[in-house]
């Protein structure tokens, strides 16, 4: 399990290109009857939520978010309920309206796209998961699959080979001709996602997939889904209310309260520079051990001289900066050394040692401690 | 204000004559159209022999519900022959069918529309409760000004006792269609259509099945109750053993009406199941 993890996160690098996909730009999303008033007000005078909350009564589900996916990676949106997570993925594909701001899909503005534009770029390029499911339960499996080809009128032979390929890759090719009553919590959801794969769009957004799981099966999906995802080459925005989940599957995770973006980063990021109080509790708890990269916790080469005069770096085993901390630890306990030598492309770039490690289990940058 | 609901009944009064005096060719029309579908279910029902029918209706009952259902309601038909009703029997069925095909016609249609449209279902409603409000032979006094005495006018009050319930339920039915679906129809680039057919309509075939059978089973209340304006069938056999008192042909018919009920209802709530 461990090895399969550390594989996965390795793959982490793997965004070939930079190309954005989906381009969120200061979007707002405000409820309520007085929102035309609210959202004036919020352009011209910078009102806050609660402000609005007070003065329109409209409520603010998504505040001035922005961010941007890019191909191929998995972008996790994590906040509790009611944090505005929901709202926001779906202001990506416009099944909500933005109140203000600008949602851009492969550079194209969903907001200005006529119906049949929209349509389109549904069915081709963004596909859907939900938390619900949402089979359609007098459909067989197969015939799920292949819905959303069925809309966009693909004839049948041709969409039922699409539709079963996408099932044989969520592993389901034996149940093609079952009803979806007759599958197990996982295994719809593993539907849901061949339903998304089977129009072969860039995007998926995950609403929440797996959170009506049990613990066992979610964390098999959710390795699934981050292997398949990256096979494919497909980029996801995934929605989740468990940082363990964001952790595991996304490349880049945003974290959100009441509406608004507080962080966004690599998850390593997050855990050892926490933005505020309320991300610091959230991460708390978070293992360190495959998430923290030598490169975070090694101190300057300089500094390390400074600290144990008489040491050479020559006898020192050894690592490369993307090592995480397990391997360190395994290090520094198999060669009975005190500090390891982080070296990049022939040079040395720091030194960790044994203090900076156990203060990098704990996320604290040796630096920030030593300050 | 007792002049004024004179005024009130002497201009309904003088509308309805006028209308019968003006616009016979009108009514005299629907009236034809009425009679010969009338006539026309009749014939087939009475083609067959009743033991045939019987046959047949079992047969039906067996596939649909089981033998014993089957042999039942083949035993309790051949009983309504038994009891020198049969012709009444089958033209008690040709108005409850030919009112039942005139008001899903109009009903079902009319229930999507106000599922898909709230401003229409808000308008419909206060007439719904009318129509179910008023007592039902309310409905026969102006057919009879218009049409006569006879079928026609049964059929028309029929129908009108009947679509409210299949109303209400198809619009409820398309109405309830749960959110994720439609959020689901909306994802994948669904068109109007595609929403409407793929994803509203076959959540709402249960409540849309559920809707025809409550017609089917007003339309029966009311085809007995026409009896008195000459529809012909068991309703006419109760009126008339009503004036003179004859009990025994009056439960007779009674019996034949509840062997109609309960074959047509327990059919078409196994054929709403199925779907």
């Amino acid at each position: 399990m461990a090895a399969r993890l550390l594989a996965n996160k390795n793959n982490r690098v793997d965004m070939e290109s930079n190309e954005v996909l989906i381009d969120c730009q200061s979007v707002w999303k405000v409820f309520g009857e007085r929102s035309a008033e609210a959202i004036r007000s919020i352009a011209e005078r910078g009102l806050t939520k609660r402000e609005i909350l007070k003065e329109y009564n409209c409520v603010v589900g998504v505040s001035d978010a922005t961010l941007q996916v890019l191909r191929g990676e998995i972008f996790c949106i994590m906040g509790l309920s009611g944090s505005g997570k929901s709202t926001l993925i779906r202001l990506l594909n416009r099944l909500i309206e933005p109140s203000l701001g600008k949602v851009l899909v492969k550079g194209r503005d969903i907001a200005t796209m006529d119906a049949a534009t929209l349509r389109e770029t549904r069915a081709r390029h963004i596909g859907m998961v939900f938390q619900s499911v949402a089979l359609l339960p007098q459909r067989t499996v197969l015939e799920n699959a292949a819905f959303g080809l069925e809309v966009q009128g693909v004839p049948r032979d041709e969409r039922n080979r699409a539709a079963e390929a996408a099932l044989a890759k969520v592993g389901l090719s034996d149940w093609k001709s079952r009803f979806p009553r007759e599958l197990s919590g996982g295994m719809q959801q593993r539907v849901g996602l061949a339903r998304a794969l089977t129009s072969d769009p860039e995007i998926i957004l995950m609403d929440e997939p797996f959170s009506a799981l049990d613990p066992l099966i979610r964390r098999q999906l959710q390795d699934e889904f981050r292997q398949l995802t990256k096979d494919l080459g497909k980029s996801a925005v995934f929605i989740t209310h468990d940082l363990d989940e964001a952790i595991r599957i996304g490349d880049r995770i945003a974290i959100m309260k009441d509406g608004v973006i507080i962080q966004e980063g690599t998850a390593e990021q997050i855990v050892m520079n926490p933005a505020d109080q309320y991300v610091a509790d959230f991460v708390a708890g978070i293992s360190r051990l495959h998430l923290v990269k030598a490169h975070s916790v090694m101190v300057p080469v300089d500094q390390w001289r400074r600290q144990s005069p008489g040491l050479s770096l020559d006898g020192l085993p050894h690592c490369s900066p993307e090592a995480d901390i397990d391997m360190l630890i395994g290090k520094i306990t198999g060669t009975g050394s005190d500090a390891i030598a982080i070296a990049d492309g022939g040079g040395i770039v720091g030194v960790v040692t044994t203090r900076s490690l156990l203060l990098g289990v704990r996320g604290e940058p040796e630096v920030r401690a030593a300050a | 204000m007792e002049s004024f609901v004179t005024t009130f009944d002497t201009v309904v009064d003088e509308a309805l004559f006028w209308l019968s005096d003006h616009a016979a060719f009108i009514f005299d029309g629907i009236r034809v159209i009425l009679e010969g579908l009338y006539d026309g279910i009749l014939w087939l029902l009475m083609l067959p022999p009743f033991w045939a029918m019987a046959i047949i209706a079992g047969l039906i009952g067996w596939r649909a519900l089981g033998l014993g259902f089957g042999i039942g309601g083949a035993v309790a038909l051949v009983a309504c022959a038994a009891m020198g009703l049969w012709p009444e029997t089958m033209q008690t069925l040709a108005l409850v069918i030919a009112a039942s095909v005139i008001a899903l016609a109009i009903s079902l249609p009319l229930g999507v529309l106000a599922g898909l449209m709230p401003r229409l279902d808000r308008a419909l409603t206060p007439a719904l409760d009318l129509i179910q409000t008023l007592p039902p032979y309310i409905y026969l006094l102006p057919a009879i000004a218009l049409l006569g005495f006879g079928p026609a006018t049964a059929l028309v009050a029929t129908v009108i006792v009947a679509m409210p319930p299949a109303i209400r339920l198809t619009a409820l039915g398309i109405r309830q269609t749960p959110n994720e679906f439609l959020e689901l129809g909306q994802a994948v680039g669904a068109s109007r259509a595609q929403m409407f057919f793929k994803i509203r309509l076959p959540f709402a075939v249960p409540s849309i099945m559920a809707g025809i059978n409550q017609s089917l089973m007003m339309a029966f209340g009311m085809v007995v109750i026409a009896g008195i304006v000459g529809s012909g069938g068991l309703g006419e056999t109760i009126y008339g053993a009503i004036r003179t008192l004859d009990i025994a042909t009056s439960i007779n018919a009674s019996i034949a009406i509840v062997v109609l009920t309960m074959l047509l209802d327990r059919l078409t709530q196994a054929a709403a199941r199925k779907s």
